[in-house]
C-alpha cells in the first residue's frame, strides 16, 4: 500500500518525454532502519528546543539574582532533570556523529581558490573541535579554569 | 506563509547550520557541567556559585565571551530545532500544513533568540 505524496515535488521544471508515474511514499516507509535514522535525526528537534528553551530560563535567572539561581540548581538535582539532561545528551552525541559524518560530502568541490581538506581531515578537524570546545566548558564552568 | 519562508531560506538555513554545528559543538560542555556534573556531585558546587558566574561576568574579555557563548547556546539550537521539527512534519504528510508549521516553529525560535539577547543583556 501506498499513499500520494505531493506530485510536483520532484517534477522537473519542464516534463519530459517519458512518462513517469506519480510519486508515492510507502505507508511504512518509517519502519525501514535507514529512514528511522534519518527520522529520529530530525525528531532530535524536540529536545533541541526544550534544552534551548532550559537554558534561557538558566540565563534569565542569572540575571535575576542568588535566589533565582539556587532555585535553578535545586531543581536541576531533581531526577527529571538529571534524566532529561542526559536524553539531551545522548541526543546531542547522536546528532554530533551523524552531522559530522555527513558534513564531509556536502562540501563543494572549491571554496573561492582553495579546494576543501580531505574528507577524514574535515571530519577529524570537527572532532577535534568537539573536544576542545567540550573540555574548555568543562574546565570554566567545573571550576578548574580559569 | 509558504512564500515568505522561501524568501527567508537563506536565513533560515544559516541559522539552522549554525545551530546545528555550533550548537552540537557547545552543548556537551553544558551538559557535562550545568546539567550533570554538578548536580551529581562529580564537580563542586562552587563552581557554579553565583558569585563565581558574576565574577567571570565583570571580566572585560571573559565577559563578553561568556555572554556570546550563552546566547548562542539560547539560540542556535532553537533554529536546529524548528527547522528539523518542521522537516519531521512535512515527512509526516505535512506538506499542506507546512506554511502553517514552519511559520509558528520559526516564530518560536526568533522569540526565544530575542529573548536570548534580552537575558544576556540583563546578566
Amino acid at each position: 500500500m501506498s499513499r500520494p505524496v505531493n506530485p510536483r515535488a520532484m517534477a522537473p521544471a519542464r516534463a519530459g518525454r517519458t512518462r513517469t508515474a506519480a510519486p508515492s511514499v510507502p505507508d511504512r516507509f518509517w519502519s525501514a532502519p535507514r529512514m528511522r535514522r534519518y527520522l529520529l535525526f530530525d525528531a532530535t528537534g524536540i529536545t533541541y528546543l526544550l534544552v534551548g528553551l532550559s537554558i534561557l530560563r538558566v540565563v534569565w535567572a542569572l540575571g535575576s539574582g542568588p535566589e533565582a539561581w539556587q532555585t535553578v540548581l535545586r531543581q536541576f538535582r531533581s531526577p527529571a532533570y538529571l534524566a532529561f539532561h542526559a536524553l539531551v545528551l545522548l541526543s546531542v552525541v547522536y546528532v554530533g556523529v551523524r552531522f559530522f559524518g555527513l558534513f564531509p560530502k556536502a562540501q563543494p568541490p572549491k571554496i573561492g581558490p582553495a579546494s576543501p581538506p580531505p574528507g577524514p581531515v574535515l571530519t577529524a578537524m570537527l572532532y577535534a573541535a568537539w573536544a576542545g570546545a567540550t573540555l574548555v566548558l568543562v574546565l570554566v564552568l567545573g571550576g578548574v579554569l580559569p | 506563509m509558504k512564500p515568505l519562508l522561501l524568501r527567508l531560506e537563506p536565513v533560515i538555513w544559516l541559522l539552522f547550520g549554525a545551530g546545528i554545528m555550533l550548537g552540537t559543538i557547545l552543548l556537551p560542555g553544558y551538559l557535562l557541567t550545568m546539567g550533570l556534573g554538578v548536580p551529581l556531585g562529580v564537580l563542586p558546587a562552587e563552581a557554579l556559585s553565583y558569585e563565581r558566574l558574576h565574577g567571570m561576568l565583570s571580566h572585560p574579555i571573559g565577559g563578553l565571551v561568556f555572554r556570546l557563548v550563552a546566547l548562542a547556546l539560547i539560540a542556535l539550537p532553537l533554529w536546529k530545532a524548528a527547522h528539523h521539527l518542521r522537516s519531521l512534519s512535512v515527512d509526516f504528510d505535512g506538506h499542506d500544513r507546512d506554511g502553517l508549521v514552519g511559520g509558528v516553529l520559526y516564530l518560536i525560535a526568533l522569540a526565544g533568540s530575542v529573548l536570548g539577547i534580552l537575558a544576556v543583556i540583563r546578566l
